[in-house]
């Protein structure tokens, strides 16, 4: 897929509707929305089954252009004048065409617009031009069509609503359709649904048994009936209809049968279904709307700025206005040269027009092409950085938008995702401690730096001594040995024969990387049929049987599985938080305190932990609890509560085996980014779906929050508790409130609904201002997009927020600037981002040295536009004190309209594309420049004013030196007089050079008139003027050199002495090593007398455990449903059968 | 799946990864002491020589406006007495040497006015025939006058200066008789004017043939081929005092060139010290709107007539710079050590 089709397209606060399907509180939030949306009438649509030529919907190409070639001209056009700066200018060459109003021509002003026109259009068609060929791949890609008795192969825009679509492994669905038939067991199949909702783990669809019996006993050419289902919307996960099949009874189908448009089907050989909707009707296209508008800071100021000279122009054409009022009132009935009795004396509207259309370039015409140039060449600098080029996926950073360039160098506050930003969402098994040792705790030296290697190979555990222990029968060998056989027993895995090697398909990434951390210590699980486990141990099969699966949820924090063991003993293996087990254990258990010390460290380092034990059951105590078990199973209502109450009577008396700690991969060199980002005050906050656990693991092991930094939790049930605890916690910080504090802040999504209330959002705010490190958990990616909003709202102060999923769209788009990680499955972040980077680290480079430039560069281009017009265009003002205020123009009209689109087009280019404030070295290894630019003293109101005035005072230099030295019109050798343009070609040229010189530049093509170039008063005052406007100037940068100097001004002299240049890498590789030493906060112990109990003082716990919960089938259906040891030879035969049988 | 994942690897060039060697100056006041000097030291002999070359240029002005009843052209101011001669007498001090321009100055005079400016045709000018007979609506309320097109139509033309004036030199205190000075009526326009800009109307018949149809301007008293009497091929558009004059200054106070009084030989100055007399056919009205006429003569340096501003200007900012020199040495040598890097931390 390519092109952006974003989701969502409500305002981001009313609801991202692309939520997981097991995240309940979320499921919650929809259903007041569909109830709201029930409301209306629903229209029903009805399809007929393989006759596509009754159904008459849209079809199934997508088109995501701008313009099409008829309403190009149209809709640019519009979209152009509806820039207020570019109507100012349609407006003034229409002015310029009443006959008599222009002072300086009627096509002054059309020439450059044109010019402007023109070369913004060509960029529109070329971008255009791109987005066409990128929707004719999407719809010229290929899908197996059943029409007329037989599969076509047809291009995607060919397919129709009602067609049979057949759809292989790893192909995309062209359509939305309804599941019919799968390869799969129970006519199930999985789809990857990570462009939709940014979830990594696959989704189950199943076809309703009916109707996949039919299929598989029938003929495809036989099915014949009609589905009835509502209009499209974009809920993806709502979805109602029924589907009539001609002689069965209805059949009701729901989003369980729903395969969208956008999806990727995986490990399922094949499906088979009814396409519903097609092209800009499907889901995924439903929610495609536009990315907003975002305008950086600048941007607005500028648009302030321009206003601000509006109204400045207004008041000069004013001000000249009441001049030619009293000047004609004192001279003009005296004047009789100036053949004035014959006319009507103009009125006011007229002269002000005059003035209005003489003094309009101020607003200076080129500055929106220059910017929208220098940020498109910025914008390609950021592309072409192979310093942020990602070798192994071969990707570079890519701006997707360029209007935002400069508000990288203002970045105040940073969210950030956890999965798949911070962290690679790639788990491995890295450490264990087994009867009370300690195992994998040796460093190795893969850790960074050589990534390649360790991203190959998932685990990481490599401790030899675990199995010398083992085989040379240390007195733990039998523990080892039970504590690795769960490993292998005791999870969901489903194994996947591969030629000689075993895949492992899981929906627990940490179950996978347990299993493939016991493959590699010789424990390998080989099958799973419905009721048994098979695994090898040193070239012995086992074979346990599985009595029943006690599941995982994020209350019992824990997963038990009882066994036959092959010795015909009843056992019960169970892994889960070190709370809930450690609350379980037997009096007999050994190594707890040892454990323990164990998993504090575990947890320090930021690993994922879980405890291992297990009990032995008698078949007495087992019976009993299958009677109490079945009962359970039987209840309908809350049949979960009690099946969980059943669970506990059996989780008991456990004996303590070990734990695992599992890492949860950071993506590399995330710690030194993070420490640099912090010194260049950016205050990181990281929002995650994740649990709560999981997220203070990662803030552990990517330095943001240390072991001894005090952690305030909120998790509060109630509206009142919440805000009590924030209220006790404001108390305590006392006048701490609102400084940074070495404190982390971790609330859950649901006290966060409650704190985001309006009652105590300001406070909730503040305390979380005084917080280092900020983690938000469980959030629902509204609550994302709320949290970024509400420090948008109260801060000034710009926000960043950075994701990978399409769960962080919400907040990428909210956030002043969004930041996307790509290369993972999703493209959804990227797709609604404005810059998309590979790696987390790269923002490093992103802000600090892109943004601090391309700021820099934007707004000196800014002013220096300003400046340069203001200086030609005020010298009219002072013209008109000389000529009566009659408007007239000193200069030729060409000179005018050649001024900004010829004469002077090239420094403030130069200066967007070239200058720099500090080499990319300083700004990497003085991360704290960035706080120059942070509070954009750089650019406000006030140095515009500065820049006006010092324009104002040039101007006043430039108008009234040549003029006093043309004084006597006897400037020329043969003593003949001049006229008022050869003054104005002086003064034009002074400019010009005044204006370059300005940019420290060397001289544009501006050479002029022979006539002007012979006199020698031109050359003499060519030397002077220039030279009395910028002493002062000079003068000013002087002193602020010398004696008001920042720390900008410190680094750059700092580099102008250095005459050695180092390479980016040689810097990062300096950095890192000196960040890994030095601690990437400042380590005083907190002072602050925390109150109240939401504070947590003590050693971090380490337990996270992934799984997902509430899905269409449960853990034990879906490993009762796999039979691998039958499958090998059933796919083998559909493989070569080529699925004819069922047809 | 996707359009970002296409292999898109940029040349590793200086430009693009933004590594172009850059001089960075940094301004401060060590290391730029020496420019404000070295400018206080460049501009200042420039300042006096400019200075003292116009100084040496000879100029001499007479106001000859006649609004003092002492002056013997205050008769003139009535616009009843038409035509009306009046004589001024005036002493050159010191002798004219080369080459003498003759101006006339006017003063509060707003040739630079947008409305007078564009009143003209430049076409009409360049010989156009049919802007000739159909003058640019520019040129109103000057551009017919009795159904007839004016040529040359427009405000500017309207107005063109009218005065005569001749200069007598006493050669003798005794003897009174007048020794007419030569003013040379031709070489006062720009070439380009005269052979580019301005162009009669096409044709080989006489040029009032050629003006034939059209009428002179209202103000005028005579047509435009027939305003140079003694010369035949100064007459028309290319008539080189009212190209003069349709060049318009750019400020209200301006000067025009008038004559010529070319350089005899060596040894005998152009303008002898001693007294003059300036016979003035006195026609232009500039009473009304409290305009001032003058007469200038000077002569011209290589940097043309004389203007003490630039020498002046030259020397200021010269001073400034060279005093801001000063300034900053004092305060650079007073605060020396209290700039240093040490605020810096890793």
């Amino acid at each position: 897929m390519s092109r952006s089709w974003l989701l969502c397209g409500m305002k981001p606060l009313q609801g991202s509707t692309h939520f997981s399907l097991g995240n309940q509180k979320v499921e919650k939030r929809m259903g007041c929305q569909q109830s709201l949306q029930s409301s209306e009438v629903l229209k029903v649509r009805t399809i007929y089954i393989n006759d596509p030529l009754k159904n008459t919907f849209c079809t199934n190409s997508i088109s995501t252009t701008k313009y099409s070639k008829w309403s190009f001209l149209p809709r640019y056009l519009y979209l152009q004048f509806s820039k207020a700066a570019n109507a100012f200018f349609l407006f003034i060459t229409i002015l310029q065409q009443i006959p008599g109003v222009s002072p300086i021509g009627q096509y002054t002003t059309l020439l450059p617009l044109l010019v402007i026109l023109a070369i913004s259009g060509i960029k529109e068609v070329v971008e255009d031009y791109k987005r066409y060929m990128a929707d004719k791949v999407v719809n010229s890609k290929t899908t197996s069509v059943f029409r007329q008795n037989s599969w076509h192969v047809i291009k995607w825009h060919e397919v129709n609503v009602g067609d049979i679509v057949k759809t292989l492994n790893e192909e995309f669905l062209p359509a939305d359709m309804i599941l019919i038939s799968s390869s799969e067991p129970q006519s199930m199949c999985y789809v990857a649904t990570a462009n939709l909702d940014g979830e990594t783990n696959l989704k189950i669809r199943q076809a309703s048994l009916e109707v996949a019996g039919i299929i598989k006993e029938g003929q495809l050419v036989n099915l014949d009936g009609k589905i009835e289902c509502e209009e499209p919307d974009r809920q993806f996960n709502n979805f109602v209809g029924t589907l009539y099949l001609r002689g069965k009874s209805p059949i009701s189908v729901g989003p369980d049968q729903m395969l969208l448009r956008g999806t990727q089907l995986k490990n399922t050989q094949w499906i088979i279904g009814v396409v519903i909707y097609t092209g800009f009707e499907t889901k995924l296209m439903q929610n495609s709307v536009k990315s907003p508008l975002k305008r950086s800071q600048v941007e607005k100021v500028t648009n302030m700025q321009i206003l601000i000279l509006l109204l400045l122009l207004f008041v000069i054409s004013a001000v000249s206005c009441v001049g030619a009022t009293i000047w004609n009132k004192m001279y003009l009935e005296n004047i009789w040269y100036m053949g004035i009795s014959g006319i009507t004396p103009h009125n006011h509207v007229f002269d002000i027009l005059v003035f209005i259309i003489l003094y309009h370039n101020l607003v200076p015409i080129s500055l929106l092409l220059t910017l929208e140039t220098v940020k498109f060449i910025q914008a390609q600098f950021i592309n072409w950085d192979e310093d942020m080029h990602y070798e192994q996926n071969d990707l570079y950073a890519m701006a997707r938008t360029s209007n935002l360039n400069e508000e990288l160098g203002q970045v105040k506050y940073l969210f950030s995702d956890k999965t798949g930003t911070l962290t690679c969402n790639t788990m491995a098994f890295k450490k264990c401690t087994i009867a009370g040792i300690i195992y994998g705790n040796h460093s190795d030296n893969t850790d960074d730096g050589n990534e390649n290697l360790s991203r190959a190979s998932f685990c990481e555990f490599n401790d030899p001594k675990l199995l010398e222990n083992f085989e040379d029968g240390h007195p733990s060998s039998e523990y080892i040995k039970e504590f690795l056989t769960l490993l292998c027993v005791c999870h969901t895995v489903i194994p996947e024969r591969c030629g000689n090697d075993i895949l492992y398909q899981a929906s627990s990434p940490d179950e996978a990387a347990l299993v493939k951390g016991a493959k590699k210590l010789g424990f390998v699980f080989t099958t799973r049929t419905p009721y048994s486990v098979t695994i090898e141990v040193m070239t012995e099969t086992h074979t346990f049987e599985i009595l029943n699966i006690l599941e995982f949820s994020s209350n019992r924090k824990r997963m038990s599985i009882i066994v036959r063991t092959p010795a015909g003993h009843l056992r019960l293996y169970c892994k889960g938080a070190d709370t809930v087990i450690y609350e379980r254990l037997s009096k007999d258990s050994l190594f707890v305190e040892d454990t323990l010390k164990h998993l504090e460290i575990f947890a320090t380092e930021g690993l994922r932990t879980l405890c291992i034990a297990y009990t032995d059951l008698t078949e007495t105590e087992y019976q009993d609890w299958l009677q109490e078990y079945k009962k359970a199973s039987a209840v309908s209502q809350n049949r979960i509560q009690r099946l969980e109450e059943c669970y506990e009577i059996i989780e008991k008396e456990f004996l303590l085996l070990g734990a695992t700690a599992i890492e949860d991969r950071l993506q590399a060199n995330v710690p030194e980014t993070i420490s640099t980002l912090l010194k260049a005050n950016i205050k990181i906050w990281v929002l995650t779906g994740d649990k709560q656990e999981t997220a203070v693991n990662i803030a552990f092991s990517c330095k943001l929050i240390s072991s001894t930094t005090p952690r305030i939790y909120l998790n509060a049930d109630s509206f009142e508790a919440a805000q009590q605890t924030i209220n006790h916690n404001c108390g305590d910080l006392g006048n701490l409130l609102g400084k940074e504090n070495d404190l982390a802040l971790i609330i859950d999504g649901e006290t966060l609904k409650y704190a985001l209330r309006f009652e105590i959002q300001k406070k909730f705010l503040d305390l979380a201002l005084s917080c280092r490190a900020v983690l938000c958990c469980r959030l629902s990616p509204l609550q994302k997009a709320e949290i970024v909003d509400l420090v948008k709202k109260h801060e000034e102060a710009i926000t960043l927020a950075v994701g990978d999923g399409a769960n962080d769209v919400g907040m990428i788009r909210m956030a002043h600037v969004g930041v996307g990680i790509s290369g993972n499955e999703g493209m959804q972040a990227t797709n609604n981002s404005d810059y998309s980077i590979a790696q987390f680290r790269y923002l490093e480079k992103l802000l600090l040295v892109h943004g601090t430039w391309n700021y820099f560069r934007v707004t000196k281009c800014i002013l220096y536009s300003f400046y340069k017009n203001v200086v030609l265009y005020i010298i009219g003002l002072w013209f008109s004190f000389v000529n009566g205020f009659s408007g007239q123009i000193i200069f030729e009209h060409w000179c005018i309209s050649l001024y900004n689109v010829i004469f002077t087009s090239l420094p403030p280019l130069t200066l967007g594309i070239f200058e720099k404030c500090c080499s990319q070295k300083s700004l990497l290894e003085y991360p704290q420049l960035y706080t120059v630019f942070q509070t954009g003293e750089m650019f406000n109101t006030k140095v515009f004013w500065i820049q006006c005035i010092n324009a104002l005072i040039h101007s006043f230099i430039l108008f009234w030196f040549p003029t006093k030295m043309l004084e006597h019109d006897m400037i020329l050798r043969h003593g003949y007089t001049t006229d008022y343009l050869f003054l104005g070609n002086f003064i034009y040229s002074y400019v010009v050079v005044t204006v370059c010189l300005k940019a420290g530049l060397e001289t544009t093509s501006w050479n002029r008139i022979n006539m002007v170039l012979s006199c020698p008063h031109f050359w003499m005052g060519f030397l002077l003027v220039p030279t009395t406007c910028l002493i002062q100037n000079f003068f000013w940068k002087l002193i602020k050199n010398t004696y008001k100097r920042g720390l900008l001004e410190e680094i750059q002299e700092l580099e102008s002495r250095k005459d050695s240049i180092l390479e980016h890498s040689e810097i990062f590789e300096k950095r890192m090593t000196a960040a890994s030493l030095a601690v990437s906060f400042s380590t005083q112990p907190c002072e602050i007398f925390f109150r109240d109990d939401s504070v947590d003082l003590s050693a971090p716990h380490g337990y996270a455990f992934s799984q997902t919960e509430g899905a269409v089938v449960t853990q034990e259906e879906l490993v009762r449903a796999y039979d691998t040891a039958k499958m090998e030879n059933s796919r083998i035969s559909k493989r070569s059968s080529d699925f004819s049988e069922i047809f | 799946p996707g359009g970002t994942t296409k292999t898109r690897r940029p040349d590793n060039t200086a430009f693009k990864q933004q590594r172009l060697p850059a001089w960075q100056p940094f301004l401060t006041a060590g290391t730029v002491l020496p420019t404000f000097f070295i400018i206080g030291l460049i501009f200042i002999p420039i300042g006096i020589g400019i200075f003292v070359t116009s100084n040496n240029i000879r100029e001499i002005e007479i106001d000859y406006t006649g609004i003092e009843p002492s002056s013997p052209c205050n008769k003139c101011l009535s616009p009843v007495e038409t035509p009306c001669i009046c004589t001024i007498n005036f002493t050159l001090e010191k002798s004219f040497e080369g080459n003498v321009f003759m101006y006339y100055g006017l003063s509060n005079f707003y040739q630079n006015h947008r409305r007078y400016v564009k009143s003209r045709d430049d076409s009409q000018l360049n010989g156009d025939r049919s802007a000739l007979l159909n003058p640019s609506k520019e040129c109103e309320p000057y551009r017919r006058n009795e159904d007839k097109p004016i040529a040359p139509c427009g405000a500017i033309a309207n107005s063109m200066f009218n005065d005569t004036l001749e200069l007598f030199l006493v050669a003798n205190e005794s003897d009174p008789t007048l020794m007419l000075i030569p003013l040379k009526r031709r070489g006062i326009a720009w070439w380009t004017d005269k052979n580019v800009k301005f162009r009669n109307p096409p044709g080989t018949e006489s040029l009032k043939e050629r003006f034939k149809d059209t009428t002179h301007p209202v103000n005028w008293l005579k047509p435009v081929y027939e305003l140079d009497p003694e010369d035949e091929d100064n007459n028309g558009f290319i008539n080189e005092d009212f190209i003069v004059w349709m060049r318009t200054a750019a400020l209200p106070t301006f000067r025009k060139l008038y004559r010529l009084i070319e350089r005899k030989n060596d040894l005998h100055p152009t303008l002898p010290a001693g007294r003059y007399y300036l016979n003035i056919t006195y026609n232009y009205p500039v009473h009304s709107f409290d305009g001032r006429k003058r007469m200038i003569l000077s002569t011209v340096s290589w940097m043309g007539g004389k203007n003490p501003f630039l020498g002046i200007a030259y020397i200021t900012i010269g001073s400034i710079s060279f005093l801001l020199g000063v300034v900053l040495l004092v305060i650079n040598h007073k605060y020396r050590n209290s700039s240093n890097t040490a605020d810096i931390t890793i």
